[in-house]
């Protein structure tokens, strides 16, 4: 219960700072819809740890809950992750483009 | 039949002025893509009086060729040649390499280290035994290109083929895309044997699992 607590402690500080990160348009509105629904899902993940507990069970896993949350959130990283590399992919195409423009520029 | 050759540079003052030397009475115009060099490769192809073009940072081998390519197609180049700018092609093997695209044998040629056992005896042996035929069964399966040399860099094709031929890959994964650009277009295609002076590894197994990754990632990006 105390840790549960202490999760949503955080959770809420950074709703607050989210809030304060969209009043000073430091993100856009999808980013913070994005974040938004992030941490409202974990909020109701921890609030929902005995039920999740029971689900699991019942799906055969011997781990508990919040075991099983923290393979899932591994294998949500890994996919950012990789998201990540097909950005940075794009970018360096960019970049390329900019730079063979120049090469060729007045030629 | 005008003959354009691109020569992509990266750091390669020792070099440079001697292969001008040698490949400028091969072609009608001498095109150097200077990649970002940090050294005086860009002075001396400047003061040699050769096509200049500059990336102002460097973007690989694959980006500079693209560079010099479009450059040549822009101008009137009837056929392109790739060619390396480390001294480890023979110039000479240029006029082998043009000549099955101006007699209307093929259009595209490649220049293959293999043809002749004789050309590919000081290979190291690491690439020749093991590398070589795993970047060529990568070729085959992933891309059902059937070529002797997997990762030949010395190559000429007609402009008409240089126009359709597209290569997205920067970096040193642009020689397999060539090859499976080239399929899919169904060109002409000839090999010629080249000899290659060996001056030092080149693309060792790490590189070659690179250039599969690059090519993973630019397909997922696609």
């Amino acid at each position: 219960m105390l840790q549960q607590t202490i999760a949503l402690i955080i959770i809420a500080f950074f709703l607050a700072r989210l809030y304060w990160q969209k009043q000073k348009n430091y993100i856009g509105l999808n980013e913070f819809i994005f974040w938004l629904a992030f941490w409202i899902l974990a909020a109701g993940l921890i609030i929902a740890l005995k039920f999740i507990d029971r689900l699991v069970a019942g799906l055969g896993f011997s781990s508990s809950g919040i075991e099983i949350l923290l393979y899932l959130t591994v294998t949500v990283l890994f996919y950012f992750v990789f998201r990540l590399r097909l950005k940075l992919e794009k970018i360096e195409k960019d970049i390329t483009k900019i730079v063979e423009f120049i090469a060729l520029k007045d030629k | 039949m005008k003959i354009f050759c691109v020569i992509p540079a990266f750091n390669e003052e020792k070099n440079i002025a001697a292969i001008i030397n040698q490949v400028r009475p091969l072609a009608d115009r001498l095109v150097i893509v200077d990649d970002g060099s940090n050294d005086r490769t860009a002075d001396f192809a400047a003061e040699a009086g050769v096509i200049l073009l500059k990336h102002i940072i460097n973007r690989g081998q694959g980006a500079a060729l693209r560079t010099g390519t479009k450059y040549c197609l822009n101008n009137g180049a009837d056929i392109i040649v790739h060619f390396d700018a480390d001294g480890q092609f023979l110039s000479r093997d240029i006029k082998h390499i043009t000549a099955p695209i101006k007699n209307g044998a093929a259009q595209v040629v490649f220049g293959s280290r293999f043809l002749n056992s004789e050309h590919s005896a000081n290979m190291p042996i690491l690439k020749k035994y093991f590398i070589m035929p795993l970047a060529k069964a990568a070729n085959k399966i992933f891309f059902n290109v059937n070529l002797t040399d997997p990762q030949s860099g010395f190559r000429a094709m007609s402009a008409e083929a240089a126009r359709k031929i597209s290569w997205q890959q920067d970096r040193m994964a642009h020689c397999s895309e060539i090859m499976f650009a080239v399929k899919n277009h169904n060109f002409k295609v000839q090999e010629i044997p080249i000899k290659v002076i060996y001056r030092n590894f080149g693309q060792n197994f790490f590189g070659g699992l690179k250039i599969l990754q690059d090519l993973f990632i630019a397909m997922l990006v696609n």
